[in-house]
């Protein structure tokens, strides 16, 4: 709702002369007219609208800072706001049209902190139908965010009216409210889907965008729906340029969405590269260019499109073409080169911002022989850019560092350059971040990376950059030839910094010390000088360290270099459920039974390519997963009962195809001697209630039995619901199995429109599903460890399990690695994932924790024969448990 | 527009603004008599139940009204205390059909002038319906509503209806010639 206000506030100061003169003035001196105003006062003025007659102009001032106070997050208790809302209904009498459109804005503004703002429904009902054009939409918008569910059924007829109303201000301020009211009263709005389609042929521009997104909104539930919905109007009938950009995105949506959708709908978007409006045409192109899996012939005509875009004489063309050939630039470099030459006359465009993306587009896929001249060009303005496109310059060199690690060489001087210079925490933060990845992943630039971040924190603002950069270096210091020389930056945090910062070094301190012993001497006598910090939490720090620090080298690696392995928040949980159980009590707290789940800096460890590549939609991640089921599962009575903590859940998959009538998908939760599968069901059929719904799991080798199931008693149209299905893990210690599976259900005819059965009567039905796999994996938690090689000596004397395998179907080792460490479940250390350039053998390690909180340490050699290029793994494994070790060489087959 | 209604008052020409507050049980008949005392071109086909309030503008001899029409029902009833301190005239109708009700309307009216912000100001007090055949003679209603005990304003009891316009043509004047007395009096 405020964002209407600013024109307002403009056009009100414009009223009169001698305003406009103060507002210069107060231009001159750099202020703001309302930048003063005091809430006690505002509130005073208000009593302005009780006077008669009214000043319209007076109280039309008042209102606009009235708006300010509020819009600037001015706190108003609801006695005043609710005297002021009161005031402003007085206002109705006013036939000042400012004045009387200020009302409406001050009902919105007013309705969250006001009580019975329902008091002018009716006067809000009689504008909206009365004879005054301006009124209507105003009053529409008002109405609509005062009336709550019940009111609204006495408004319905007005609504239908609006939306189909010939004055497309009203028609369209009508079905932008009826979006809003779909959160509050969806049923209600459902019912005025013919009017909606109504206004959807409507003459008015916006009155068919709107109409199309409510439509939309109106059928988002139904899949079935939504594809009609555009089959629909990709046959044509929206002459509305917004209308059919909106269309596009629907139809790209369920392209993406849908691995078989209906190929009429890529034909519409790629119709509309020949639309006559130049948005429709960037839309369907840029929309083609973000699909996934399009094929060279299929994305040619949009590449060409933003190709003729970057020469057109308008800006906005040029930077949207620019902007998005950058975004899709490393997945596909191919055809983002064809456009090479338009991008270099975009170098030098005297708008910055297209320049900026044309340069960094350029690195991202250019040449490596182009990337001097190209940094060269860049840093000639790179100083008068905003932040935002400076990030994307660091996005860039991050990018084409992974391409060309040799060309550090120009990008860390560059790099550095930008750190010195100002900018907001973001951008830092971007730096700082790339920095690190280049430091972790090439070893050559190292020692340049670590030198420049620890100039950085010599003079470092941002507390938060300051403890990243000292994190690594307690940990990548040690590798280096000299990590003497790191002390003195690491210790100089100690005197000098916030106490969050002092911690950070206090632990890099005792890092180094734990990894290199002839300095530990030294690095204890620092750590005693922090025993006298101001802080608890330094002090703490030291002390714990000074008495770990001397300790066997398997405690020293468990209590210093290793991470928590769980999240604080499993930590919590187990502790308050400890605690809880008096007969727990008799045993002592095992920290291997919280959930382990690594930790988020092991998550973000991917480089840039990589997450362009995998555009970053909602990251659903295992580990979310597991922290968000154990909640859900926990609230369901007696489901896991006698279970303990969960240890892992898996991202669901899908059982069916996403198209049939019932749409199933499984997820794994697993336990230390049990899995739970848990079946989500929806019943996409609008006219079938099903009953009685269940799985019958059936498994060849006889290993898993179910234990007990609980199935869906209902499960209406649209509404999933889940089925859980518990197992014990096979006495013979096996975690493979394919389990066939077929879902049983009752069905019972019901009317459409009202959900309500027909009749009693119902029948039998089954529908077949895809295998569920369980696997190794599901019962390993991927977990990084900061230090692979202190670990795997520590397990020494444990029996190492050997075995070497011949891979098939993998072509690189960069693949095989990946793929190893998926079979296995295991995370890689150290970035040892990362392959050089031109090695024909690597080696990676990987851990992880096995169900029961056992540790697991890995190593996979892997070769290419350059000859044939078959690629052989040998493989290493270590665990307590050597049952364990052998469990995980099964994965591999 | 503050200019020229200062000037007006001043040389006693044009139209005085006044406010009025229009109370009464729910279904009283509020709307449709502030429906009927405006000009033909802006009335409206319809009258609903209303919920809240709505502010309706028309004219008297001398006088533009500004009535604040509140609804009647109970759970509205509270609000209406809100709007007694600007009004300079109260008009408050009651349904005499609703021999029932009577008595709610009584207990409204007179903690409507108990009120602390209701000031002096004339009273118009219309008993509607009167086209209905099941309707009260306004003796009895004027008893029922207890006015016998009224002082200290100005007040009358008026027999209206909103349907064929009895009554209203004189309610207004009463109306008109009241509030200008009492503004008059106000500002001297
Ligand atoms: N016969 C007859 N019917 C009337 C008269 N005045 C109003 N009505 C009817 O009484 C009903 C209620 O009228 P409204 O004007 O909505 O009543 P109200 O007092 O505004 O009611 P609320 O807004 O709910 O407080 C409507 O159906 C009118 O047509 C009248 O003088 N004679
Ligand atoms: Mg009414």
């Amino acid at each position: 709702a405020l964002l209407f206000l600013h024109p307002i506030i403009v056009n009100l100061n414009m009223d009169s002369k001698a305003d406009m003169k103060r507002e210069k003035k107060d231009e001159e001196s750099g202020g703001n007219p309302y930048a003063k105003l005091d809430v006690t006062a505002v509130l005073q003025e208000c009593r302005a609208f009780n006077e008669t007659p009214i000043n319209a102009r007076k109280c039309s001032i008042i209102l606009t800072k009235l708006f300010h106070l509020v819009q600037q997050g001015d706190n108003i208790g609801r006695t005043e706001a609710t005297e002021a809302f009161f005031g402003v209904t007085k206002l109705w009498q006013s036939k000042d049209a400012t004045l009387r459109r200020l009302v409406y804005l001050a009902v919105k503004v007013l309705s969250t902190i006001s009580d019975d703002v329902i008091i002018v429904t009716s006067s809000l009902t009689k504008d909206m139908t009365g004879k005054e054009d301006a009124y209507r939409a105003p009053a529409i918008r008002a109405l609509c965010l005062i009336t709550d569910a019940a009111m609204l059924q006495t408004i319905e007829r007005y609504m239908k009216q609006a939306i189909v109303d010939r004055n497309p201000a009203v028609s369209s301020a009508a079905l932008v409210s009826s979006i809003h009211l779909m959160k509050k009263a969806g049923d209600v709005v459902r019912r005025w889907a013919n009017e909606v389609q109504e206004a959807a042929s409507a003459e008015g521009h916006m009155v068919q965008l709107h109409a199309l997104a409510l439509l939309y909104q109106i059928r988002s539930n139904d899949r079935l729906a939504v594809n009609k919905l555009v089959q629909k109007f990709a046959k044509g009938g929206m002459r509305s340029p917004f209308a059919l950009c909106y269309l596009i995105r629907i139809a790209k949506q369920l392209i993406e969405e849908d691995d078989q959708a209906d190929s009429a709908f890529f034909q519409f978007i790629d119709s509309c590269l020949r639309h006559k409006s130049e948005m429709v045409v960037y839309e369907a192109a840029s929309a083609i260019v973000s699909l996934p899996n399009t094929s060279p012939s299929e994305l040619a005509p949009a590449i060409s499109v933003l190709q003729l875009f970057c020469s057109s004489p308008k800006p906005a063309l040029r930077f949207a073409a620019v902007r998005t050939l950058n975004k899709v630039s490393v997945k596909h470099p191919q055809a983002v080169t064809s456009c090479n030459v338009d991008l270099e006359k975009l170098i030098t465009d005297s708008n910055r911002s297209i320049a900026t993306l044309a340069i960094t587009t350029l690195l991202k896929t250019g040449a490596e022989s182009s990337v001097e001249r190209l940094m060269k060009q860049i840093s000639s303005f790179v100083s008068e850019i905003s932040d935002e496109f400076k990030i994307v310059v660091v996005e860039a060199i991050r990018a084409l560092i992974a391409r060309y690690p040799r060309k550090h060489t120009v990008m860390l001087p560059f790099l550095a350059n930008m750190l010195r210079n100002d900018g907001g925490f973001e951008y830092k933060r971007e730096i700082v971040d790339t920095l690190i990845a280049i430091v972790e992943e090439n070893p050559d630039a190292r020692l340049a990376g670590l030198a420049q971040l620890c100039e950085f924190i010599e003079d470092c603002e941002h507390p938060a950059l300051a403890t990243k950069v000292l994190h690594l270096l307690g940990r990548e210091a040690p590798k280096t030839a000299n990590p003497h020389a790191y002390i003195r930056f690491v210790y100089n945090r100690v005197i000098l910094e916030t106490t969050q910062v002092r911690a950070a070094a206090v632990s890099a301190l005792a890092k180094i010390g734990a990894q290199c012993p002839q300095l530990r001497p030294s690095i204890e006598g620092l750590l005693k000088n922090c025993l006298l910090d101001s802080e608890d939490e330094v002090r703490d720090r030291a002390t714990f360290y000074l008495s770990v620090l001397d300790m066997a080298p398997a405690i020293v690696n468990s209590l210093v270099l290793d991470t928590l392995q769980s999240s604080p928040a499993a930590l919590e949980r187990a502790a308050a459920e400890y605690v809880e159980n008096e007969e727990a009590h008799s045993n002592k707290f095992d920290l291997k039974s919280v959930p382990v789940c690594s930790a988020p800096v092991a998550k973000k460890a991917k480089t840039l390519l990589a997450e362009e590549v995998a555009p970053a939609k909602e990251k659903k991640t295992a580990a979310n997963a597991t922290a968000a089921a154990a909640e859900r599962l926990s609230q369901i009575e007696g489901l896991t009962a006698g279970l303990g903590p969960l240890f892992k859940s898996t991202l669901p998959i899908p059982l069916t195809d996403n198209v049939n009538e019932y749409t199933v998908q499984c997820s794994k939760h697993i336990f230390a001697n049990h899995v739970i599968l848990e079946f989500e069901v929806k019943n996409t059929l609008n006219d079938q209630l099903l009953e009685q719904v269940n799985v019958s799991l059936e498994d060849a080798e006889g290993e898993w039995k179910a234990l007990r199931q609980r199935p869906i008693a209902r499960l209406p149209y649209g509404e999933p619901s889940s089925i859980f299905v518990l197992l014990p893990f096979p006495q013979s210690g096996a975690v493979q199995g394919v389990l066939g599976a077929t879902l049983n259900f009752k069905v019972k005819d019901v009317d459409p429109s009202t959900g309500e059965p027909e009749s009693d009567d119902t029948y039998d039905d089954s529908y077949v599903l895809e295998e569920v796999e369980l696997c190794v994996s599901d019962s390993v938690q991927p977990l990084g460890k900061a230090s692979f090689g202190p670990a795997w000596n520590a397990l020494e004397e444990e029996d190492t399990v050997e075995e070497t395998f011949s891979l098939a179907n993998v072509s690189s080792i960069h693949e095989a690695i990946k793929k190893v460490c998926g079979l296995l479940g295991l995370a890689p250390c150290e970035r040892s994932d990362i392959v050089p350039e031109g090695r024909n053998r690597h080696v990676v390690m990987m851990s992880g924790v096995f169900r029961g909180g056992h540790e697991v340490l890995a190593k996979a050699n892997v070769a290419i024969d350059p000859n044939d290029n078959s690629i052989g793994l040998n493989l290493l494994i270590r665990c307590s448990e050597s049952i364990i070790a052998e469990i995980l060489a099964t994965a591999i087959v | 527009m503050g200019f020229f209604s200062t000037l007006s008052s001043i040389f006693g020409v044009g139209k005085k603004s006044c406010n009025i507050v229009v109370v009464g049980l729910d279904n009283a008949g509020k709307s449709t008599i502030l429906n009927a005392l405006r000009s033909e071109d802006t009335r409206v086909s319809q009258v609903v139940p209303t919920v809240g309030m709505t502010v309706t503008t028309f004219s008297g001899t001398g006088v533009n009204f500004s009535a604040f029409d509140m609804s009647g029902q109970g759970k509205y009833r509270n609000l209406w205390d809100a709007y007694y301190a600007k009004a300079e005239g109260i008009m408050f109708v009651v349904d005499s059909t609703d021999r029932l009700r009577l008595s709610v309307a009584r207990d409204e009216l007179w903690m409507i002038l108990d009120h602390k912000d209701c000031k002096k100001v004339p009273l118009l007090i219309l008993s509607n319906k009167s086209d209905r055949p099941d309707s009260l003679p306004v003796g009895e209603v004027s008893n029922l509503l207890g006015l016998d005990l009224m002082r200290n304003r100005p007040w009358t009891i008026q027999q209206t209806s909103a349907i064929n316009g009895n009554g209203l043509p004189h309610s207004l004047e009463w109306l008109s010639k009241n509030i200008k007395e009492y503004m008059n009096g106000e500002s001297s």
